[in-house]
């Protein structure tokens, strides 16, 4: 499943600006048959750096100002941040290779903050465990009685409740770690 | 290294519509493209001359299904461009960005692409003022002024649509007449945005971050001019993509490719197809036809060949 994040006006700072990983932004709008064409390669991308690097679209036609900032005059035009800084830019439909050349140049030049990528791989795994203990609590209820395997139902609900435990743990480290 | 029984180089209309046949046609088949998948298609707003479409359609979308319906019946796709091609018989040997392959046949339907300009300046303010897609591009200069060079259907046609963003819209053409067709003209002469700068060529682009000056010559007289813009459209033609071939087949003085009605070209085992062709229509309908032409010939190629 495609991993690009939708930018607006609104949250271009928090999302791109203020982002723990190096982003990519692709400036982009409906009517323009080059962009429809290298959406597909971001979209396969986002997948492959999942937590090591980040892309975004923003569509010009409803964020001008962000368009205007940042000068777009022509598009697809994919600009490229790091600590916050528009440090490089691709501009037209261009090969999967020249962007992955692109990515792994970047991450390269700007080594990623340690304590960022902590934060992003800690948040997805708190977000992952708690999805799970969800679905388990869910078909828990729903299973009153485990008829069939009794004790691996019990250990099950056990091991449920440890990871449980230390997914708390992990939330509050995070906690620490974003400063709140 | 691996082997297939026929590459296709180019991911346009005449590509994709080749390797819908020649997979059909049960030959393993690989299609190259360096960038999006569509070719010049995937640049027009609306698609009303091909056939089929009665409302027309949009030539990013008739890109996606093209290449869906190839995809399906087998027809593999890579991005790379190619950097090389040579003979090691029976095969053809490919070089690419990305990888070598192996071929007996190839079909060549890498298209055209813009035609620059080649002055100072527009290179380093591409994308910042300097444009070859008025129908990308346009909307960025609501209210400002700009120049489309070129005298041409596609100059005129980028002028007239550029006039429904910006406040003027000069055309600077080399000529004292347009090439574009009698009623495109008319309209174009009516439009109070328009404005015609006759026997002038382009010679400088300049700006410090973003475009702002052109400056021209009279062709005529040599007299130079500067002409303050916000934005520059090229439309002076396309060229082939045909640099990578020049060694191994036969093309005319432009670079465009030679063939038969077989579109077979002067190497055996080598077609071409598309815009890239010796006098190509540059039609979608045209390169779809040359297409089908060009992967009938490769299955007999390969059959031949056993």
């Amino acid at each position: 499943m495609s991993k690009v994040v939708q930018i607006t006006d609104q949250n271009f700072e928090e999302e791109v600006l203020n982002s723990d990983l190096p982003t990519e932004v692709d400036f982009w709008a409906p009517w323009c048959g080059p962009c429809q064409m290298v959406i597909p390669i971001y979209e396969k991308l986002s997948e492959e750096y999942e937590g090591r690097f980040k892309f975004c679209m923003i569509n010009v036609d409803e964020n001008q100002r962000t368009a205007v900032k940042y000068q777009i005059m022509s598009i697809p035009m994919q600009k490229y941040f790091a600590n916050g800084e528009n440090v490089d830019e691709i501009l037209g439909a261009v090969p999967e290779n020249t962007i992955r050349t692109m990515v792994e140049d970047i991450l390269k030049k700007f080594p990623a903050n340690e304590a960022g990528r902590l934060k992003v791989l800690l948040s997805s795994w708190v977000e992952h465990n708690k999805k799970h203990t969800e679905k388990f609590n869910k078909w828990a209820e729903k299973t009153e009685n485990a008829d069939s395997e009794p004790v691996i139902y019990n250990r099950a609900l056990q091991a449920a409740k440890e990871i449980e435990k230390a997914n708390e743990q992990l939330s509050r480290l995070l906690m620490e770690l974003q400063g709140k | 290294m691996t082997r297939y029984d026929v590459i296709i180089i180019g991911g346009g209309p005449a590509g994709l519509t080749a390797g819908l046949y020649t997979s059909r046609a049960g030959l393993k088949s690989l299609l190259l493209e360096r960038g999006a998948l569509g070719g010049q298609m995937a640049n027009a707003t609306l698609v009303e001359n091909y056939p089929g479409f009665p409302e027309g359609i949009a030539g990013p979308e008739l890109g996606s299904l093209m290449r869906q319906q190839a995809v399906k019946y087998g027809l593999e796709l890579v991005t790379a461009e190619v950097t090389d091609i040579s003979q090691e018989k029976p095969y053809y040997s490919i070089s690419t960005t990305e990888d070598s392959l192996e071929a007996s046949a190839v079909i060549i339907a890498a298209g055209s692409e813009y035609r620059k300009l080649g002055v100072t300046g527009e290179e380093r303010l591409s994308g910042y003022g300097v444009s070859y897609c008025a129908t990308c591009d346009g909307f960025f200069f609501r209210n400002r002024e700009v120049a489309v060079v070129g005298g041409g259907d596609t100059a005129i046609t980028d002028a007239l649509e550029l006039s429904q963003h910006a406040s003027k819209v000069y055309v600077i053409h080399r000529r004292d007449q347009l090439r574009a067709g009698k009623a495109l003209q008319e309209r174009a002469f009516a439009h109070p945005k328009l404005e015609f700068i006759w026997d002038t060529v382009v010679e400088e682009v300049s700006g410090d971050k973003v475009l702002e000056e052109l400056k021209l010559r009279h062709v005529k007289t040599g007299q130079q001019s500067n002409l303050k813009v916000n934005g520059v459209f090229v439309a002076v033609g396309l060229m082939p993509n045909s640099r990578s071939f020049f060694n191994i087949i036969e093309m005319d003085d432009a670079g465009y490719i030679v063939t038969d009605e077989t579109m077979a070209t002067s190497a055996p085992g080598i077609f071409a197809a598309g815009d890239i062709r010796r006098n190509s229509p540059r039609q979608i309908a045209a390169a779809v036809g040359d297409g089908v032409t060009a992967a009938m010939s490769a299955f007999k190629y390969v059959q031949e060949q056993g």
